[in-house]
């Protein structure tokens, strides 16, 4: 479905010329032109489309079945009156069989669900949005990645998409793991081998709330019972146990039904007891024992009290002490519980069960103990091991360990981010972290030391369910929607590195108008764990992180980024101005507080100097007004020239200012540093004004305060500047000598609307605006254009222009237009189109389940690296590169391996700690040593490091080749052990 | 993991003023200066002192001989003045001379010096022994004025001559001929030079506004000559043998003898450039001036790091080094007035007493007592840190583990956790009232405005200012006023004040009828605002005019 524009070239012989000349040369070459009338163009620039069936039949085939709900179609009857409508319901499949495939999706988001350990404490499995990915804890690496089918691509027109609500450990079966998801699908997954992503159980609920298992006397066999929290009506809900029968059966018991809405449930003690939380109330249930064993889930049957707490609960968690019978069986004898509000305070309600009303020995008013430090909502609280102390965290981003006897804390201080879920291990010994900047850890008890670290990407994500912070009203108002794209760059000396501009965490990230961004994540792509994260604005993780009002306190955010051609620098640009609720007693005369707020605008140009050897950052030069008329203005792109160290900005100011390192001077002296090495330091080295529109064309009146929009682009070989400005009547390309300043040329109308983007390839420029325009420099004529869908406000941020120089392609992704959405939130599509500069064809139409938020080129390959609203990486590549990026090489392996050589060879062949292959391994050739012990004895890490860092995952040998490495690498090893 | 608390960063103002370099201090300190007429007031023409064509390259003995110099010449009319480098005190004067004379310079060793004259003549006299300088030598070769006469760096009884005759002539110290005669010059020769480190190298500039560059080992002319476009007054072989600078009228050239080439012209003097000196074991170059300017550049892109001012057009000047480490002692100025000007820098153990001595003076003029008190405690202290490190450091060489004291450890010792300041703490603790107040106040010994200002953006960052503006009384919200005041006039302070000012006329504006004193301040303030106000549009005006001429100008 793509239309075809008719080129705009009409209004170049009236176009006023700036220089000399050159320029008036120009103008009669295009008068020329101008004869050949814009109708004649049109016919020769459609006829392409028309020739092309008898050329060649095939690439007529992929121009009809590609079709992109990005492009305008209104026209295309019209013009291409042959090409079919294909239905709405296909739009998210790729149609596509041309070169250009698009890989399975890496990372996601860990969901604010607890994370498990395994029984022997080796594994750590944590719940993304779209997957469930096991970790060994003793190095951090990634096992296994059992991506799940969340999203379900064909419910295209649904908004409300499904996400995980739950996951837990099955109790009598422990290499399984129960995950339910909020429509209503289970899947019971074998997460040592990663079966049963495919074949979920369904119940037919509305709504899925919350889940736990627990492993229950069925026939005097252990079995799992599922007590799934469900919604029921608008405001109340049922908690239903399930089996495996009952799951098959579509059945379950009904337990409770309740006229609140609970969010919380939780169960202990092989169900004997069960506790859901409904805002203010708690509900006990407690097993009727009837002294006859238990056939099937419908004798199960519970007594149900329900008492009120003194707030909002956010989390609890249930501390049952068990006793044997006389019969030899088991029963509680008490129950402690412990629960976290949304006001900041711990309740802890010990020896619970004799309190309720229904026990006959000793009834008396429920009176909790109460424990108050945190300052906002307690995002977990759990017990310890032995039930001594208490360990709860939120927002303060600080563990706080309550010791009960003494009501002494302890604290863990300056954690990276909120702390969202806390898990004490089986045996007592660590506790597990997840913290909200995508990270999880394992804290040794006994030192507090991590021992694990798991450090995924960090971009902003569209979240399923409300932080717990929002369950309180508040002074300020978290962001639920992505409005801002997400910064990011490659490292040109590292490709496998890639630059993310991210906050404290994705809740402290998402308090101000915009989200803030101060720190950089450098994150590697083919190990797929955060490398580091450097502060480039203003942020202090170790001062408190809200006001005395209350109202958080807003950091910069980071706007632009550019690395040096040779990596060596990196510009950025960071943004901050004062919220607006400080500004009331500044205001004067007529002025708004927005206005007082633009006036008090800090924008700063930053030069980093990026060590080669582990990506850190020295500051060498800040800019404080880089473009600036009686205020700063903002700095709408920063881009680097690809020869010589030298960066390019555009300000609102419509200056463009060439940036070059010099070696700094200190009083006439060039200072050096403490090894002696010369020190430099940047400067405007150039500046240039552009011309104003208004200048070309008197008949326009641009009031100086419309907002401007622009970008920049250098030619491939540095010698020549487009810069795309203007007031979004009307931008004009403006092509700048670089070498002396001058402006070469100007060029007006080819875009429409705002300015989003511009690149160079080769003689093409392409400019993305309303409208996708490709230009040839060189011969001076429009190539193609493409109208874009009318999109909102914030889909217009997100509309994003790469360029990869390797493949001569280019692509632009974009969110699809949805006329029943405003705003960006969940469920909001996106989709991405690949052009050949040199064909008006797409070569792929791809949609993607989640708005994408940032595309790039990959370093030293032909492909692109896009990164989704579900912090998911894409990659998209040329068929005829061999990039299996981002694939957890564990799974790969596997699926081959099985296939080609013994399961023992393979077992160790993956230096991501396959260890779970190596028992499966083990079992087969019924060995007794200690898997770990063998896998290191035989191959030096070092060696493996050798095969798999050779180059970056996306750029490697073939999936195959490695693997014939890794086997030659292990076959001398005797095949006897 | 837990990340380490760290202090509030102070911001980092963009320069203003240029403040003093360390530098500029250092030529500074060449302070206590003795200034010393000619007989007659005749102008000083040469200032030299053994080993000021730079040691660097001679050899051992010359070396030793150089160092137990204590001798500088100063050539001023018909006499030739011996000076004491470390006395600073005239020694000897020489008038054996029938006109003029020029170039007195005295050999490495210190015992005979050599002095050309108007007549032609050149004449070496014995220094080392006697008051009377005894005659040694006389030759009466060149028929012209010798304007330079000047010994060997390598060996002793070598020396070189240029003369108005238009040649250089090397002469061996027993013989009564001239050794080698080099001609080529067009005119007069007014300087000349060996070259450090290439022995058989001259080098001469003349009148003919060329730099030669002569090899005694090669037959005939110059090997390389520079032709610039004034005459050359001074030539100055920088050490290492490859660099040479010529002043040629107002202007220093740089010439570079291996690419044969110049490399740059430094034009900072404005009037005829008459002399040039290395300083800083030829780190250094410095210039003098028929302008009276005097002028250091530094050696490798040639930017004017200090300068001074004299009162009389400069026709010598020289750099004395002193002792073992060549370290500069003093600076000797020559001008056409005949006064001598001596510069000197005291060093090391000395400098450091004249320091202490002077505090100390000072304090007891003003009596007090307490303060000197403390100085001696300190200085106690040091000693005893001494004391304890060296009995440290005698340890050191028989055992095995060294733990060092508080002194020791901050060389190589793992980092200390600094230690939060009280408004720091009160920062970190959120009393922000209160950390204001330590911030601005004027009579603390710590405060620093910059100090103040980081701490009021950090306040506005931190949403805190008018929570910390807040809540004061009459006599608590004063210093903050007076604080606005001094500094809304700076401009890198400008926006902060502004923001403060507002706060407090809105938080406070209602108690100004009941206190005098805050109304008095809030109309101090105002009137310097006011002030700045009618500045600004002063400027504005100004730059009005200023832009219609420069479009009048390219209009033009």
């Amino acid at each position: 479905m793509v239309e075809l524009r008719t080129p705009r070239k009409t209004s170049k012989a009236t176009k006023m010329d700036a220089n000399g000349e050159t320029a008036s040369l120009k103008k009669r070459k295009r008068e020329l032109k101008e004869e050949t009338t814009t109708a004649s163009q049109k016919r020769q620039r459609s006829k392409p489309t028309k020739t092309q069936p008898a050329a060649n039949g095939t690439v007529d085939d992929t121009a009809d079945s590609q079709e992109s709900t990005l492009f305008e179609n209104k026209d295309l009857q019209t013009t291409n009156g042959d090409l079919e409508l294909a239905d709405a319901s296909n739009a998210l499949t790729t149609r596509d069989t041309s070169a250009w495939k698009v890989s399975n999706p890496m990372g996601g988001r860990m969901l604010d669900i607890d994370p498990i350990f395994s029984l022997d404490e080796r594994y750590l499995l944590i719940t993304y949005n779209t997957s469930i990915q096991v970790y060994s804890t003793e190095d951090s690496l990634l096992v296994r990645r059992i991506s799940l089918p969340v999203t379900k691509l064909d419910s295209g027109a649904e908004l409300s998409s499904p996400y995980i609500v739950a996951s837990a450990l099955s109790a009598s079966t422990p290499d399984f793991l129960w995950v339910a998801c909020s429509d209503g699908r289970i899947w019971h997954l074998n997460w040592t081998t990663g079966e049963g992503a495919e074949t979920p159980f369904t119940i037919d609920v509305k709504k899925v709330l919350d889940m736990t298992v627990e492993s229950v006397d069925i026939r005097d066999k252990q079995e799992d019972v599922l007590f799934v929290l469900q919604k029921f009506t608008k405001s109340s809900a049922q908690i239903v146990a399930y089996d495996v029968k009952a799951l098959q059966k579509k059945a379950g018991k009904l337990i409770h039904t309740y006229d609140e809405n609970p969010q919380l449930l939780r169960s202990a003690a092989g169900g004997r007891l069960i506790v859901a939380a409904a805002k203010e109330t708690l509900h006990i249930g407690t097993l009727k024992s009837k002294g006859k064993t238990v056939k099937s889930v419908d004798d199960l049957e519970y007594a149900f009290h329900s008492f009120g707490v003194p707030d909002l609960v956010t989390c609890l968690d249930i501390r049952p002490t068990l006793q044997t019978t006389k019969k030899g069986g088991v029963e509680i004898q008490f129950v402690d519980l412990v629960i976290g509000c949304a006001r900041g305070a711990i309740y802890v309600y010990g020896d619970l069960l004799s309190k309720l009303p229904g026990n006959v020995t000793k009834a008396g008013p429920i009176q909790p103990r109460k424990l108050h430090w945190h300052r906002r909502a307690v995002h977990s609280v759990k017990w310890s091991e032995d039930g001594n102390y208490l360990i709860s965290g939120g927002a303060e981003t600080v563990l706080v360990l309550w010791q009960l006897d003494t009501g002494k804390r302890e604290f863990l201080p300056h954690l990276s981010a909120t702390i969202e879920n806390i898990v004490v291990s089986p045996k007592g010994s660590s506790y597990a972290l997840h913290l909200d900047d995508n990270s999880a850890m394992v804290l040794s008890t006994a030192e507090m030391k991590p021992t694990t670290y798991i450090s995924g990407i960090q971009s902003l994500v569209l979240s399923d369910k409300p932080s717990k912070e929002s369950l309180v009203r508040r002074v300020w108002r978290s962001v639920d929607e992505i409005t801002t794209p997400l910064i990011t760059t490659s490292n040109p000396i590292n490709p496998s590195q890639i630059f993310l501009c991210v906050g404290n965490g994705q809740q402290a990230s998402s308090t101000g108008n915009a989200p803030s961004t101060p720190l950089l994540q450098v994150f590697d792509v083919s190990s797929f764990q955060g490398v580091g994260k450097h502060p480039i604005a203003r942020t202090n993780p170790t001062d408190a992180n809200m006001t005395s009002q209350g109202a958080p306190i807003i950091e910069p955010r980071v706007t632009k980024m550019a690395f040096s051609h040779d990596g060596k620098w990196l510009a950025s640009v960071d943004e901050w101005q004062p919220p607006e609720r400080d500004l009331e007693p500044l205001l004067t005369g007529s002025k708004t507080t927005c206005e007082v707020s633009q006036e008090r605008r800090e924008i700063y140009l930053k030069f980093w100097e990026v060590e080669a050897e582990d990506s850190s950052l020295q500051l060498v030069s800040r800019i404080n007004e880089a473009h600036f008329t009686t205020q700063s203005e903002t700095i709408l792109d920063v881009v680097s020239d690809p020869i010589s160290s030298r960066f390019a900005s555009l300000g609102t100011d419509g200056v463009v200012r060439f940036w070059s390192p010099k070696l700094r001077r200190k009083d006439g002296l060039a200072s050096t540093g403490p090894e002696g090495q010369q020190l430099r330091t940047w400067s405007c080295s150039k500046a240039v004004e552009l011309p104003a529109y208004g200048q070309l064309e008197e008949a326009v009146e641009v009031s100086p305060k419309t907002p401007r929009s622009g970008a920049l682009a250098f030619s491939e070989d540095g010698s020549v500047l487009f810069a795309a400005y203007g007031p979004s009547s009307g931008a004009v390309v403006v092509v700048i000598d670089t070498a002396t300043g001058a402006i070469r040329d100007t060029i007006p109308n080819l875009s429409r609307g705002e300015i989003r983007g511009i690149e160079a390839l080769s003689s093409s420029l392409i400019l993305l605006s309303e409208d996708l325009t490709v230009y040839d420099i060189v011969s001076d004529e429009m190539q193609y254009s493409f109208a874009l869908k009318e999109t909102s406000g914030a889909a217009k941020q997100m509309t994003h222009l790469a360029v990869n120089r390797e493949s001569r392609s280019f692509a632009v992704a974009a969110p699809i237009p949805n006329s029943s959405q405003e705003k960006l939130k969940k469920g909001a599509k996106s989709e991405l189109v690949v052009f050949s500069v040199d064909e008006e064809v797409p070569q792929l139409i791809q949609t993607f389940p989640q708005v994408i938020t940032a595309i790039l080129p990959s370093t030293n390959s032909a492909g692109f690296v896009a990164v989704d609203s579900a912090a998911q990486i894409w990659s998209i590549t040329e068929s005829g590169e061999q990039a299996q990026m981002l694939q957890p090489l564990a799974d790969i392996n596997m699926e081959e391996s099985k296939a080609l050589v013994a399961p023992v060879d393979l077992a160790a062949e993956d230096g991501e700690a396959s260890d779970e292959e190596m028992q499966d391994a083990d079992e087969d050739v019924e060995m007794e040593d200690d898997d770990y012990d063998v896998h290191q004895a035989v191959v030096a890490p070092q060696r493996l490091a050798e095969i798999f860092n050779a180059a970056p995952a996306f750029a490697m040998a073939p999936i195959e080749d490695v693997f014939y490495q890794v086997a030659g690498l292990f076959s001398t090893r005797p095949s006897t052990i | 993991m837990a990340a380490e608390v760290q202090p509030l960063a102070t911001l980092k103002l963009p320069t203003v003023v240029s403040p003093i370099t360390a530098e500029q201090r250092y030529w500074k300190s060449f302070k206590n200066q003795k200034s010393h007429t000619s007989t007659a007031a005749w102008p000083i023409s040469h200032i030299s002192f053994p080993g000021s064509s730079n040691g660097s390259a001679a050899s051992h003995s010359l070396v030793a001989a150089a160092k137990a110099n204590d001798l500088f010449a100063v050539t001023s009319g018909p006499r030739v003045d011996i000076f004491s480098i470390r006395k600073r005190e005239l020694l000897k004067t020489i008038g054996r001379f029938d006109s003029e004379a020029h170039s007195g310079e005295i050999r490495a060793d210190g015992r005979v010096l050599v002095a050309g004259e108007g007549s032609g003549k050149m004449q070496v006299f014995d220094v080392g022994t006697g008051t009377r300088a005894v005659i040694l030598k006389t030759w009466h070769i060149h028929k012209q004025p010798v304007w330079v006469t000047k010994w060997s760096p390598a060996e002793l009884t070598t020396l070189m001559s240029c003369s108005d005759d238009k040649t250089v002539r090397l002469w061996d110290l027993p013989s009564n001929a001239p050794s080698r005669m080099f001609s080529g010059h067009q005119d007069y020769v007014r300087s000349g030079a060996f070259m450090p480190d290439r022995n058989n190298l001259l080098v001469s500039g003349s009148y003919d506004s060329t730099v030669r560059v002569w090899d005694a080992r090669a037959p005939g002319g110059s090997v390389l000559t520079f032709k610039h476009a004034d005459p050359i007054e001074e030539v100055l072989p920088l050490s290492g043998g490859t660099t040479l600078l010529a002043a040629t009228g107002s202007a220093i050239s740089v010439l570079d003898l291996v690419a044969a080439k110049p490399l740059r012209l430094i034009t900072n003097h404005q009037k005829t450039v008459t002399t040039l000196s290395l300083a800083s074991n030829g780190r250094r170059v410095v210039s003098g001036s028929l302008d009276g300017h005097v002028k250091v550049f530094e050696t490798t892109n040639w930017n004017v790091v200090s300068g001074s001012k004299y009162p009389s057009p400069i026709l010598s000047l020289s750099v004395i080094a002193y002792g073992a480490g060549h370290e500069d002692r003093h600076l000797a100025v020559g001008m056409q007035s005949g006064v001598l000007s001596l510069r000197t820098r005291l060093s090391g153990a000395s400098a450091e007493k004249a320091r202490a001595r002077a505090t100390e003076d000072a304090l007891m003029v003003e009596g007090a007592t307490s303060k000197l008190a403390k100085i001696d405690q300190a200085k106690a202290k040091r000693k005893r840190n001494a004391v304890s490190n060296k009995s440290m450091a005698l340890l050191g060489e028989n055992v095995d583990v060294i733990i060092p004291t508080d002194a020791t450890n901050s060389a190589g010792g793992r980092k200390r956790r600094v230690k939060l300041k009280p408004w720091q703490r009160d920062f970190r603790e959120g009393r922000y009232a209160a950390c204001l107040d330590s911030v601005l106040d004027f009579s603390s010994q710590e405060y620093q405005p910059v100090t103040a200002l980081s701490v009021l953006v950090a306040l506005r960052h931190r949403s805190a200012l008018r929570e910390a503006l807040e809540g004061r009384d009459e006599v608590t919200v004063l210093p903050l006023l007076k604080w606005v005041i001094k500094y809304i006039s700076d401009p890198r302070y400008a926006t902060v004040c502004v923001d403060m000012a507002f706060q407090l006329f809105d938080i406070y504006s209602e108690y100004v009828g009941g206190s005098t004193e805050l109304a008095d301040q809030f109309a101090v303030m105002t009137g310097k605002v006011s002030r700045e106000v009618e500045k600004a549009q002063m400027a504005i005006i100004t730059n009005g005019m200023v832009e219609s001429l420069m479009i009048g100008g390219t209009e033009a």
